[in-house]
């Protein structure tokens, strides 16, 4: 994964995962943690069986870091989106302002 | 350009580049969580000391680990296919370029004022002054205005080779006789570094793409200056 902005080196995660620069990986592992505390702490709370409550931990885990990753990975990308229009809205509008292409001229039919 | 020892992408120039390294963080952390689980399930097995020497089936695991892969394909798939038609989208090109390749150099045609062509050889080793990056430097450079649609009509001369730039996000195969078109937008300045991606002989390493993306008054200044000396 690519660092972003000249920041400087990130923890990377089995040498792979950057987790600091990539965004929404920290969050989501951090969630991820949490979860699977609370899902093996809940259940060895509710059952007593050791060994299943490890098993629901690694599952909690994995399900939570999916979901909060899924969720901030789809945010981020409506979010870019939404900016790159913009951008290219304030373009149009420097280069076409006056003109019969400027884009916040109501279009009026002949 | 790469850096030592890079293991992951350089960064992006173009939007296309971009959500092609946000495509390429999601699939990752789903093999991550996957490589997890199946660490975890290793580890599990061999740790254990039940054994069950009578089991024939269980429909319920067998649903899950037939639903959950596909469940995992699907959420793959779907960022991936979007990328993929984002790549394809016709976008209305301001300017065309003609990347040709030979053994071994690469030739850039700008025809679509003026007739400007120009060839782009590997700068020496022994010739290159400090600061310069090694069998990657050339005497010309393919000059771009920047947030203007760039096309790229690809072809060759002689043998296959390809036009690739990892940071436009670009890469583009060379066969003679054949004309093949790859577009992109250069967000910011700068200068990026490729190299040719197909085997085509003895000097195929040594044949080198450099595109330099600068505001269009400048470029303008750039073309002015090369039809004088052309």
């Amino acid at each position: 994964m690519t660092e972003e902005g000249g920041k400087g080196q990130g923890m990377k995660l089995l040498g792979i995962l950057d987790v600091q620069n990539t965004p929404c990986a920290r969050e989501s592992l951090l969630y991820g943690a949490g979860g699977s505390l609370a899902a093996g702490l809940l259940h060895f709370l509710a059952t007593s069986r050791v060994r299943r409550s490890y098993d629901v931990g690694a599952a909690g885990f994995i399900l939570t870091t999916l979901g909060s990753w899924l969720y901030c990975r789809y945010n981020r990308a409506k979010l870019r989106i939404q900016q790159r229009v913009i951008q290219e809205g304030m373009k149009n509008k420097v280069i076409y302002e006056g003109t019969k292409l400027d884009p916040t001229q109501k279009k009026t039919e002949d | 350009m790469a850096h030592p020892a890079q293991m992951g992408f350089q960064d992006a120039a173009t939007p296309v580049m971009e959500e092609l390294l946000h495509f390429h963080d999601h699939a990752l952390m789903i093999v991550y969580l996957i490589s997890t689980m199946v660490f975890y399930i290793i580890v599990a097995m061999v740790t254990t000391e039940l054994t069950n020497k009578y089991i024939l089936d269980s429909q319920e695991i067998e649903i899950m680990w037939t639903a959950l892969p596909a469940i995992i394909l699907v959420l793959i798939a779907m960022p991936s296919i979007r990328v993929l038609y984002l790549m394809d989208e016709i976008n209305d090109p301001h300017l065309t370029i003609k990347a040709m390749g030979h053994q071994w150099y690469w030739s850039y045609e700008y025809t679509d004022y003026e007739n400007l062509t120009f060839d782009s050889y590997m700068t020496p080793t022994q010739d290159l002054t400090p600061g310069q990056f090694r069998l990657l430097e050339t005497d010309h450079r393919m000059v771009v205005p920047t947030d203007a649609p760039i096309r790229v009509l690809v072809s060759a001369e002689d043998v296959l080779h390809s036009w690739a730039v990892p940071s436009l996000g670009v890469k583009m195969d060379a066969v003679p006789g054949r004309l093949n078109q790859t577009a992109f937008i250069a967000s910011r300045a700068g200068v990026f570094y490729g190299q040719c991606s197909e085997i085509c002989g003895a000097n195929h390493s040594f044949m080198p793409i450099v595109v330099e993306a600068v505001p269009l008054e400048h470029f303008e200044i750039w073309t002015a200056m090369m039809m004088e000396d052309v």
